[in-house]
């Protein structure tokens, strides 16, 4: 895998070494008075951005932690200082 | 033939003899050789027969740039046998012939290429429209190269590694050596990849002088030399590099050499830098039966005498455009090879001493001449030079034509590596008009010639490259830039792309037998982009991946179409660039998996073994597969389980129980000391992804279990679905650190109040308690009272280093009771019986905890915890046309239906999860999901199983639990 992604923990690893965990949409809504299409956004649509997307990976074969951070879809590399690219 | 053994520059060892099987007949090559040298030593010239045309083809480039020496070697088709390198016990065949290469009773084809334009297979054979289906049969039975048994299997070990580098250099020839030393001397990790078996490059062979006297052979030798002392390089020879990623990443293939312990194996790179040297090609020339055998490019030649001791023929022509074809005509010339004429493309522009040398042996040399026809039936008897305007003709006998146009950049790993290249006027090269980041490109492939100016460019690219890796070079930097700059720069190239030529065979692609006459009827028919003639005509698609066609066909497209606005485009190169077996690509196959602890102790009790996930486990302890004295004895006395592989987990801190809140659907406040509660986790779609039991152990510390199948993502679920919140928890994975025993049956407790140091009665440790005792005063136990298989039984968790102690006790605790072991399959029926589910089993992804029937686990007023699931579960709850879970009884109690059996009546309406015959109710059972209304009670069900027919079989759903639906036996 091309990709390399870096952990807040272990620094900059492979990109076997991470899975997935889709782009972030902010915290879980409440779930009083939530409506099924409203939940159902949440979790299922996804921007799909062609560009920088902050997202979540999972260093599954690390030291576990979850972590966001921002990738260039369109070149599939994670992007150097996300915060100045914003 | 005979072998010039004195040579300094050889790579084989003579006195070490390999015999081959070829055509029946056993050859003798020696140590060193590839199959196809080893076959041209003992005379074979006709190697391999063309994909269209059937034309004989010979030894060509020597570097696998066309399919030429395609053979079949140990019944595996298409192994380029000119960079195979001959092992013992070899049988190697040609392929694409009937008969043998020589007498190939296909070879009229050649004389059918009037019938086979460019774009034959778009365009003829197509009306009237039913005559394509037979064409289509007779032109798939014609194509391809190679055939394949089928009943072949690849042998061999096949192997991959993924090391890290700071910086990668692609190429082992004097340009990628220096890049490697230079970044090396930084101190940095390098790895080298050169393709042929040994490090060296285009000086390797070649005893012309490199600087003060050397040869450039011995500099070479020294090179490599220094580079294999040097301990932060890795070499890696005969590695083809084959695919360039994103953040410098660098696949490559590796055939394994004497002593390795795979055939071949991948190898992906991971490298701060790159540096590519992959030097040069040499770019054919077109003319008439420009690819006979006995036509060779300039390398081949000169490789054949210098590497392998094989004098490439007896009577040569030279025609050539290049300084290394002059040299390589003095050097055969000395070491044997009588040489008729050397017909140099260039008018001027030749190295002085080289023509001077040519004269003083009395090589006639012609300026401005060039091949315009091999003749000779199958290998070359003759060819036709003339002047480059085609006014002047003359003809030599000769049995080698050493012909090339000049040399091509490799420039493939460039090009993956997403470098623009530009056309350069000066050298005829496709150069690097950008590179990427972290990219360099070094010696010969810029155009280079000059030996101290190759070296000097690698060296700059290496420190360019340590500068990538954080290193400061900045002096070092400036003073190999000023030392390249002192050296001469790039040599113009010869740009001649066609002879003079006459007729219909000049070969633009040999792969797949595309001629200049095809690009121009391609061109005729309005073609005009290099890329979709490419397609069209096919050149430059065959394996050799436009080795031979990639630099002349954009030439000869732009030089044809002859306008100022069609510049010379090349076409693109995608990975693999070199083929490849697909066993290399599929790796080893390790068949990773865990063991319990007492793996031993069940293979030993007769335990039949299974991989069940990514466990070995005791599925049967009998050859009874239906497990009925097994089942039985669980039924009605006292059993013992292994059951390990269930994930173990503790979960401990304050913010533990909210985790627990958000994961589980019950509530999970209600978990108190001394019980064991039962729950399920749902994914957000209210689906069923897990069940198990979880126990408090102490304030805010939990141990709770999983499904086999869940243990090694649930730490990642927890952590995945409180990311927001900041929560204070650990969560540790405790699977492979405890052990578990089942120990079930009407006698069970029989069997622990031996052993237990605890009182262990029905009053005191009641069903669903979980009590923390040990055994025999040493083995700490916690153990949970619970009923999977329907029966009293107890599950004793303990650390896995007392599992083996544990077993031995209770095995013997329970002999005089006749305790027995039961395996996984006993246990699918046990727990069947009683409709315990087993995830995945009896749901998949869409089965919600409604539909098999465990909504009443779900709390639904905990919103505040945001369980995970909960909308769904809401939503879901009351929602029509989902598939429920049934129990159902056959109506002929005969027949046992397969798992996965259809349940329809006009459409499909569910499925069979289990059946299996109960020997416990003497009827066969199972679980099924079914359609809303058809899982009402008495509904007859229809089942369909695989390959019956018009036949079916019919069940009744019926109440569940089929086995002792009160509970009362859990509870003795």
């Amino acid at each position: 895998m091309a990709l390399t992604l870096t952990c807040p923990i272990c620094g900059q690893r492979n990109g076997y070494e991470f899975r997935y965990g889709g782009e972030e949409k902010g915290p879980r809504p409440d779930e009083e008075g939530l409506s099924p299409e409203d939940w159902c956004d949440y979790v299922h649509l996804n921007k799909c951005v062609a560009g920088i997307q902050k997202e979540w990976w999972f260093h599954r074969d690390g030291c576990g932690a979850w972590f966001t951070t921002q990738r260039d879809t369109t070149v599939n590399l994670e992007v150097e200082q996300p915060e100045a690219q914003l | 033939m005979k072998r010039l053994t004195h040579l300094p520059t050889l790579r084989i060892d003579p006195s070490q003899e390999i015999p081959l099987k070829y055509n029946r007949r056993t050859y003798q090559g020696v140590h060193g050789d590839t199959v196809a040298t080893a076959l041209f030593a003992n005379g074979v010239r006709i190697l391999a027969r063309s994909l269209k045309y059937h034309r004989p083809r010979g030894l060509y480039s020597l570097d696998g740039e066309c399919s030429n020496t395609f053979m079949q070697v140990n019944a595996i088709p298409n192994v380029c046998t000119e960079n195979t390198l001959l092992r013992r016990g070899m049988t190697v065949e040609a392929q694409n012939v009937k008969g043998t290469p020589e007498t190939d009773r296909m070879g009229f084809m050649d004389k059918l290429d009037w019938a086979m334009p460019a774009g034959f297979y778009y365009r003829t054979l197509h009306k009237p429209a039913r005559i394509w289906p037979l064409a289509l049969k007779q032109v798939r039975k014609a194509a391809g190269l190679g055939v394949i048994a089928p009943d072949f299997e690849m042998k061999g070990k096949y192997d991959e590694i993924y090391p890290q580098a700071d910086v990668c250099v692609i190429g082992g020839g004097p340009a990628g050596m220096s890049a490697a030393r230079a970044a090396a001397a930084q101190g940095l990790r390098v790895i080298l990849l050169e393709s042929r078996p040994w490090l060296g490059g285009f000086f390797d062979y070649r005893p012309a002088e490199y600087h003060d006297g050397v040869p450039l052979y011995r500099r070479a030798r020294e090179l490599a030399q220094r580079l294999e002392e040097t301990t932060n390089v890795r070499i890696f020879s005969h590695t083809a590099m084959v695919g360039a990623y994103n953040n410098n990443l660098i696949t490559a293939f590796q055939q394994g050499g004497p002593g390795d312990h795979f055939d071949e194996r991948y190898i992906e790179i991971r490298a701060v830098s790159v540096v590519v040297a992959t030097g040069c090609i040499e770019r054919p020339l077109l003319f008439e039966n420009n690819e006979r055998p006995g036509v060779m490019q300039i390398g081949c030649a000169h490789r054949l005498a210098r590497t392998y001791g094989l004098l490439p023929g007896e009577q040569a022509v030279f025609s050539i455009g290049h300084d290394l074809g002059l040299e390589a005509a003095i050097d055969l010339f000395d070491l044997g090879l009588k040489v008729a004429c050397v017909a140099d493309i260039r008018e001027d522009g030749q190295d002085p001493r080289l023509v001077d040398e040519l004269a003083a042996r009395k090589i006639p040399f012609w300026r401005g001449w060039v091949a315009t026809r091999a003749h000779g039936k199958k290998t070359v008897t003759k060819v036709s030079l003339s002047t480059i305007p085609g006014t002047q003709q003359r003809d030599f006998g000769c049995d080698l034509l050493v012909a090339s146009a000049g040399m091509t950049p490799v420039t493939g790993p460039l090009t993956l590596a997403q470098a623009q290249l530009q056309y350069d006027l000066h050298t005829g090269f496709f150069l690097p008009a950008q590179l990427p980041p972290k990219v360099h490109a070094a010696g010969r492939l810029l155009g280079l010639h000059d030996a101290l100016a190759i070296e000097a460019s690698g060296h700059l690219a290496g420190l360019e490259a340590a500068a990538d890796c954080g290193v400061s070079v900045d002096a070092d930097r400036q003073r190999a830039r000023e030392n390249l700059d002192s050296r001469p720069g790039p040599v113009r190239g010869c740009k001649l792309v066609l002879a003079p030529v006459k007729g219909r065979k000049s070969f633009i692609c040999f792969d797949e037998d595309t001629t200049i006459k095809n690009i121009q009827q391609a061109i005729a028919m309005g073609f005009e982009a290099t890329e979709l003639i490419k397609r069209f005509t096919t050149a430059g698609t065959g394996p050799g991946q436009g080795g031979i066609p990639g630099h002349n066909l954009p030439l000869f497209v732009a030089q044809y179409l002859g306008e100022a606005s069609v510049a010379a485009q090349p076409t693109v190169v995608r990975a693999p660039l070199v083929p490849t077996f697909l066993a290399t690509y599929a790796g080893s196959h390790h068949d990773m998996c865990k063991r319990t602890p007492v793996h031993d102790s069940q293979k030993q009790a007769g335990g039949v073994m299974r991989r069940i996930g990514v466990w070995r486990r005791a599925r049967y302890f009998s050859q009874d597969f239906s497990c009925r004295e097994e089942i039985v004895n669980v039924r009605n006395n006292v059993g013992m389980l292994d059951a390990s592989t269930l994930g173990k987990f503790r979960i401990w801190g304050p913010d533990a129980l909210q985790a627990l809140q958000r994961v589980y659907v019950s509530d999970m406040s209600k978990v108190s000391e001394g019980k064991v509660k039962y729950s399920a986790m749902c994914n957000d779609d209210g689906c069923i992804i897990d069940d198990g039991v979880v126990v408090k152990r102490g304030a805010n510390d939990y141990y709770f279990t999983t499904s086999t199948a869940r243990a090694g993502v649930t730490g990642e679920w927890f952590r995945y679905h409180t990311r927001y919140d900041g929560w204070n928890f650990s969560i540790v994975n405790l699977t492979d650190a405890f052990g578990v025993i089942n120990l079930a049956g009407p006698n069970a407790r029989q069997v622990l109040e031996k052993v237990a140091d605890a009182d262990v009665s029905n009053a005191a440790f009641p069903y669903i308690g979980y009590r923390e005792f040990t055994i025999r005063d040493t083995i700490p136990v916690r153990a949970m009272r619970l009923g999977f298989v329907g029966e009293l039984s107890y599950e004793l968790h303990v650390p896995s280093s007392y599992m083996q102690a544990l077993w031995d006790i209770l095995a013997e605790a329970g002999r005089e009771l006749n305790i027995r072991n039961f395996g996984v399959e006993a246990q699918n029926v046990l727990r069947m019986e009683k409709c315990h589910l087993i995830i995945g089993a009896e749901s998949e992804l869409r089965t919600t905890l409604h539909d098999v029937g465990l909504g009443f686990l779900w709390d639904r007023t905990k919103t505040a915890a945001k369980t995970v699931g909960a909308v769904a579960l809401r939503q879901t709850a009351e929602q029509e046309g989902r598939l429920k879970l049934v129990g159902f009884k056959m109506e002929d109690p005969s027949r046992t239906p397969k798992d996965g059996s259809l349940i329809v009546d006009r459409a499909i309406r569910g499925y069979i999860c289990i059946a299996r015959h109960s020997f416990t109710l003497e009827e066969p059972v199972g679980l099924a999901l079914v359609e809303a209304p058809l899982n009402q009670e008495g509904t007859r069900l229809e089942i369909f199983e695989d390959e019956c027919g018009d036949r079916r079989l019919y069940a009744k759903v019926v109440p569940t639990p089929f086995y002792d639906p009160e509970g009362t036996r859990l509870r003795i």
